[in-house]
């Protein structure tokens, strides 16, 4: 979504009365996601998910042999490549998500590259699909993240298998789903990042706690690009 | 109630905890074990000979052996929902409260009256089902097999939906190695100090294999030291998993192998959120089987009698349970093994009554233990037992020479020697192979990646399986570049190996081969006289090994038996194919998180929690939940509710969720042309800001999907799907743009999630939008006139973009939001729709509006429709190569008799229609030859106050206005229907252009 | 079963979607009629290795081009489709 401000107008109503709509984004989380503990609760809980809330997700197809004119206005825009191998790079304000082959997804926080303002940069080398709206972006971390993941994913998220910075597009429960490692996490745990498609969110979060019932789960939600 | 007490426990002794007491009931008698026990140890404990009746001949069984090869020892384990049946008290843990029933007994298991079987057991011989059941073929269903399966057969199942919950899961590994003896843990400290990650399962809860019972010595040290002091090591190791209570059933193509972990069955019930089993994918580089051998039984008559138990069973029960299942025990060997139990009874203080050895060279050893403690060594072997089901009384024996002997015992200890445990090396179609010198089957080749160590490899000595499970071990850390150094290997002493093969002993009486199915081997001898000579022909007329043991115990002795009377070679004879599971595998750990509401995942629309606010029924479309409709209060019924949603979209607004279509982003300066490649008419001359309708048809001429494309921009369309077809068309697409058509420029992504969809239908459709639209967008025909498609602003800054499109017949627009602001959408779409009395439509009015208005869907679009049945055939472009162009111009496909799409309504304007009734002419009698098609879709039409429908009848759109039959033989209904234009709503679409 | 997909690295057989004999070729348009249909129709059942078609439908959507012995399922190729990601084509 574009903005953390929520747009708002005014309606006419006959009679002279005069109601208030709002432009409030919801999330496809919005039901499903209870902040609070989930499952086991005797102990610390071992697994922490959170969903970031406010970002844009373009995704970026280079045309039939662009691949180096999209590469240096990839480098151009972002001061850094996009992967051309299953990777997730990053800077302050944006990630270059690895999506397949000759495309990469950005991910940036709210209303910083909006499909409006990436077009520009890659009028003549790609296509652009705003993304923004279609998944829900989840951060799983935690001791128990990985042996959590194995229910879900058919991935090797060993560390050496999958380090800091690997990305797959992957599935799970036959739904796609982009999986990257990021940065460790304070706690010098893995945190890993899911993209979901947001009609498939919903269903894949109660998967999700079911899988990470047994080890107790934090969950919250952000707005803060991570 | 009291416990009874453990009268056959050891004062002390074994691996069970004796300062855990448990308490546990068989067949409702309260009985005492210890933690550590089995069921079955903890059974023979308090003395329990008796634990089952058999298959068909319900005879009185015990316990054979102490682990998963068991064939007779099944209970039910549990009560209530959780009653599992035909679960083997030999691997099934005590714990406290644990409660189990004898099964296939009736109405007890001391008197059980099914043992008359026994009488009528001429009939039950080997293909009794296919002798006996012939005649006549309707008996079998109605009492053959109800009666067949009452009175032979397994455990009850629980018949209530099971409690528990079962997960499967992933794990990846250089090594995997199957089995924690000493072959298993030496290939585990070689790969794991190599540096590999390591998995190694084990199916029993207690790690260290047969040297749990068997003890010997390892690197100057006991067994049990060497073995705790390695664990300790593995411990130490961050990669390398020890996996008890794990079976690993199966392999699978390209590394990929199945286990079963039995997270919780050693509990009453599983605690809070965790499971009750888990079902592993495993994907290994490499991997050892170090699963062991599985001692064989020597048949002979009365070889089933309670208290008759595998050798190295009997010593287990001794030495690692403390639990004695006899006093006085006789052993039958063939083999130097067999004579391990004779020494591990003694020194736990029983008494040996005879030795029975088939073998003439009886070490001197042996013979002067012996004499030490007072027993026989008889040369020959066991012709029969007497006893029954309190057990074994007395043992008679042919002496080698024709003499006969008699002794008295308790108990009768049997070895026939080991056969390796070939099934996971077998699981690939692969067949072991004979090796003379131990008699026995053994590996040859195995699945790719993995080799077989130690006892399942034919070496029984414990040193050769210490020296085998190292070596493999390092070379499979090895290959995957595990090069750190595995260190010193372990090392042992080899026992003497030395046996003379004996299968069956001939004699009066029963004497089994498979325990489990009661098949016997005058059962195998009668097989092979009736010319059922292959191997797997006598499987599947005895059913030798067909039970849920697989033959684990009966297999080798079987195939034996049969070469015999065959006069052939064991080798000549062969073997059975192998498949996996290994065990038994609960259907609910296949299932795992997937069962009730998460059988398969679910997807919502942007509305669809404000609908569920509503009280929408919703229904199940595919993976989507999509309101139905909307009942109000007062509403008798869904018609009721679907014909109010009908009129008020036609006399005033309403707007449905259509976000489950599919939607892709075409880009790219080939947008056009790929189009025009894939539908049938043309998209590449659409102007900017416009829609159009596209069918697409499969390369056989048939029509694959169809559904309205906007071009958006000169390089980017906007295509749509059916909702059924969002995926496969993606995957198509896909297909044409990567494999098809690799020179065109284009760009396809699914944007289906990106957009919340809304159709906006009825003549007051313009001015609910005027509420929600940037006064500033002009909306009047002339700037957005029908099949217009652009981007709009809505009042507050979002972007939407409206298609004026149509699907209902009435003047309708389609507005789309990126889907987070779709809930919103809604909300105020009601608030400012309600001047205009909006109401929301669900699929069910969605479906009588389009029928109503002549449009296909699902029904007509089912494959075996082309553009012309759907009264689409002009739009088929002849200029230009598309999908399917050159296959939907046959013959077949153009002739004149096909059936198209035509309208139907009842001569009976107040009769209900059906879809699924066949199209008769008037006046023939209805049949296959008579029908000339069938109703597809049928709704009842709250505008012309009828029942109206589409169907496919042959030329049917040059019979307009004639009168045919409908014919319904699945709901016996008949009725004449005029079939009339499909169109039945506004057939000048002015409504719709307006 | 598993893949080494070109691009993602191996995968297991469930991201994978199975479409076909790979050896028909479409032809061109204007064909006539007979081959066009043993291009929808004629289809090889070989015992042994066979080349076709496969989806990496629930990863990197590339079709790919997979030479597979139908006795042993052992995967002696894997190759792109001309015109998954390609980038290149045409420059």
């Amino acid at each position: 979504m574009s903005s953390c401000a929520i747009p708002s107008f005014t309606i006419r109503m006959e009679g002279a009365s005069v109601a208030e709509f709002s432009w409030p984004p919801r999330s496809p989380l919005e039901h499903a996601l209870v902040a609070g503990a989930y499952g086991v609760r005797e102990v610390a809980p071992g697994i922490f998910l959170t969903e970031v809330r406010n970002f844009e997700l373009i995704q970026v197809m280079a045309r039939r042999g662009k691949g180096a004119e999209l590469a240096s206005a990839t480098t151009a825009r972002f001061g850094m490549a996009a992967p051309d191998v299953p990777k997730a790079v990053s800077a302050s304000d944006v990630m270059l998500i690895w999506s397949g082959p000759d495309q990469f997804l950005v991910l940036s926080k709210g209303g910083k590259y909006t499909i409006n303002t990436l077009s520009q940069a890659f009028s003549q080398s790609a296509s652009l699909s705003d993304q923004s709206h279609a998944r829900a972006w989840i951060s799983v971390s935690g001791a128990k993240a990985r042996t959590m993941l194995a229910k879900l994913s058919s991935i090797d998220l060993h560390p050496t298998a999958f380090p800091i910075g690997a990305a797959a597009a992957t599935s799970i429960d036959h739904t796609s789903v982009n999986l990257w490692r990021g940065d460790d996490g304070p706690d010098g745990q893995a945190v890993f990042n899911l993209l979901l498609f947001a009609t498939f969110a919903g269903s894949l979060w109660q998967t999700m706690l079911d899988a990470g019932a047994e080890y107790g789960v934090d969950i919250r939600h952000s707005e803060e690009f991570a | 109630m009291v416990s009874h007490a453990q009268t056959h426990r050891l004062e002390s002794g074994g691996l069970i905890d004796r300062s855990a007491p448990l308490n546990f009931r068989f067949d409702g008698k309260t009985f005492a074990g210890f933690q550590g026990d089995t069921l079955a140890s903890a059974l023979i404990a308090n003395g329990v000979k008796l634990v089952g009746r058999s298959f068909k001949y319900h005879r009185p069984r015990g316990i054979l052996t102490s682990g998963s090869e068991e064939p007779n020892a099944l209970v039910e384990l549990r009560t209530g929902a959780r009653r599992e049946p035909n679960t083997k008290a030999t691997t099934a843990e005590l714990y406290d409260g644990l409660e189990a029933a004898s099964q296939n007994c009736w109405p007890s298991l001391r008197h059980d009256l099914m043992a008359v079987n026994q009488l009528f057991s001429p009939i039950f011989v080997a293909g009794f089902y296919y002798k006996t059941f012939m005649w006549p073929a309707k008996f079998w269903e109605a009492i053959y097999e109800p009666a067949i399966r009452r009175a032979a057969g397994l455990g009850r199942a629980a018949g209530v939906a099971d409690p528990d919950h079962y997960d499967k899961a992933w794990a990846h590994c250089d090594v995997l190695i199957a089995g924690s003896g000493p072959a298993g843990l030496a290939a585990a400290l070689a790969a794991g100090r190599s540096g590999a990650r390591v998995i190694l399962c084990e199916e029993d809860f207690a790690l260290g294999g047969r040297l749990l019972a068997d003890g010997g010595m390892i690197d100057g040290m006991p067994a049990a030291e060497w073995t705790s002091r390695t664990l300790a090591e593995l411990a130490t190791l961050p990669d390398v998993r020890i996996m008890n209570r794990t079976t690993l059933f199966g392999v699978y193509d390209g590394g990929t192998y199945g286990a079963i972990e039995r997270v919780n069955d050693h509990l009453p019930s599983p605690p809070e959120h965790q499971v009750r089993q888990r079902l592993w994918r495993i994907v290994a580089k490499r991997c050892v089987v170090a699963a062991g051998a599985i001692e064989r039984p020597i048949v002979f008559a009365g070889n089933d009698t309670p208290g008759v138990m595998m050798a190295s069973a009997m010593r287990t029960y001794v030495a690692r349970y403390a639990a004695t299942p006899a006093k006085r025990i006789a052993l039958f060997t063939n083999n130097e093994d067999g004579w391990r139990t004779v020494e591990t009874a003694l020194g736990a203080g029983l008494q040996i009554a005879a030795v029975v050895d088939a073998r003439l060279d009886v070490s001197a050893a042996h013979r002067a233990l012996a004499a030490k403690a007072g027993f026989p060594v008889l040369n020959g072997s066991v012709a029969g037992v007497e006893g029954g089901k309190d057990g074994v009384r007395k043992i008679s024996i042919s002496l080698t020479g024709g003499a006969r002997a008699e002794v008295e015992a308790d108990g009768l200890a049997v070895s026939g020697g080991w056969n390796p445990a070939v099934g996971l090396t077998s699981y690939h179609r692969g067949r072991p192979k004979w090796q003379d010198d131990i008699s026995a089957f053994v590996p040859d080749g195995a699945p790719p990646g993995m080799v077989a160590a130690g006892a399942a490899n034919g070496a029984f000595g414990l040193g050769a399986c210490l020296s085998q499970g190292f070596a493999a071990g390092a070379a499979a850390a090895q290959s995957p570049g595990h090069n750190g150094s595995a260190g010193t290997p372990p090392v042992a002493d080899d026992e003497t190996f030395s046996l003379t093969r004996l299968w069956h002993v001939a004699g009066k009486g029963k004497a089994f081969v498979d325990y489990q199915h009661d098949v016997t081997a005058s059962d195998i001898e009668l097989a092979q006289r009736e010319g059922f000579e292959s191997v797997e022909h006598l499987k599947r007329y005895t059913t030798l090994g067909m039970a849920t043991d697989q033959g684990k115990t009966s297999n080798v002795a079987g195939l034996a038996i049969l070469a015999a009377v065959s006069g052939k070679s064991i080798p000549e004879t062969g073997t059975t194919i192998y498949r996996p599971p290994y065990v038994p595998v609960a259907i609910g750990a296949f299932a795992g998180h997937h069962r009730d509401e998460d059988f398969h995942a679910t997807r919502l629309t942007p509305s669809h929690h404000w609908a569920a606010e509503q009280g929408a029924v919703f229904v199940d479309t595919g993976l989507w939940k999509r309101a139905q409709w909307y009942p109000r209060a007062g509403e008798k019924d869904w018609l009721e509710s679907v014909t109010r949603e009908v009129k008020a979209v036609r006399s005033g607004v309403g707007f449905c969720d259509v976000s489950t279509l599919g939607k892709i982003d075409v880009h790219g300066p080939d947008a056009g042309a790929f189009l025009d490649r894939v539908y049938i008419n043309t998209f590449s001359n659409l102007a900017v800001g416009k829609a159009r309708y596209g069918l697409m048809l499969r390369e056989d001429g048939m029509v694959y999907d169809d559904g309205t494309t906007s071009r958006l921009a000169e390089d980017h369309y906007f295509l749509t799907t059916t909702t059924a077809k969002a995926g496969p068309v993606m995957q198509h697409l896909e297909f044409c743009r990567q494999v098809l058509f690799p020179q065109l420029d284009v760009q396809l992504t699914s944007v289906s999630d990106q957009w919340a969809q809304f159709s906006i239908a009825g003549p007051k459709t313009r001015d609910l939008l005027r509420e929600i639209v940037d006064p500033a967008e002009d909306l009047l025909n002339e700037a957005f006139p029908f099949m217009g498609a652009r981007e709009v602003a809505l009042r507050g800054g979002i972007k939407a973009r409206l298609f004026r499109i149509s699907f209902s017949g009435e003047m309708a627009f389609e507005i789309s939001v990126p889907a987070r602001y779709g809930d919103a959408l809604v909300r105020n779409l009601m608030l400012a729709g309600k001047q205009f009395g909006v109401t929301p439509y669900g699929t069910e009015a969605l479906g009588v509006m389009r029928i109503e208005k002549g449009h296909v869907a699902g029904p007509e679009l089912n494959g075996t429709t082309t553009a012309a049945d759907l009264g689409h055939g002009k739009m088929m472009s002849t200029k230009k190569d598309f999908i399917g162009c050159v296959m939907a111009g046959r013959e077949a496909l153009a002739a004149a008799d096909r059936q198209v799409v035509v309208g139907i309504k009842p001569t009976d304007k107040k009769r209900r229609l059906r879809s699924g009734a066949h199209v008769i002419p008037k006046g023939e009698i209805p049949g296959s030859a008579s029908s000339q098609g069938y109703v597809t879709s049928v709704c009842f039409s709250p505008t012309l106050d009828q029942w109206i429908g589409l169907a496919l009848v042959e030329r049917g759109r040059e019979r307009i206005g004639e009168i045919v039959h409908a014919h319904d033989p699945l709901r016996g209904e008949d009725y004449d229907v005029e079939l009339c234009n499909p169109v039945f709503y506004d057939p000048d679409g002015g409504r719709q252009r307006g | 079963m598993r893949i080494v997909c070109p691009f993602c690295g191996e995968r297991e057989l469930g991201e994978f979607s199975y479409l076909g004999d790979a050896k028909p070729v479409r032809p061109a348009a204007g064909a006539p009629e007979d081959d066009v249909f043993d291009y929808v129709y004629l289809r090889d059942n070989i015992a042994g290795a066979m080349s076709e078609h496969w989806y990496h439908a629930g990863g990197c959507r590339a079709w790919l081009k997979i030479t597979r012995n139908t006795l042993t399922h052992e995967i002696s190729s894997v190759e792109p489709a001309a015109g998954a990601g390609a980038a290149e084509v045409g420059a």
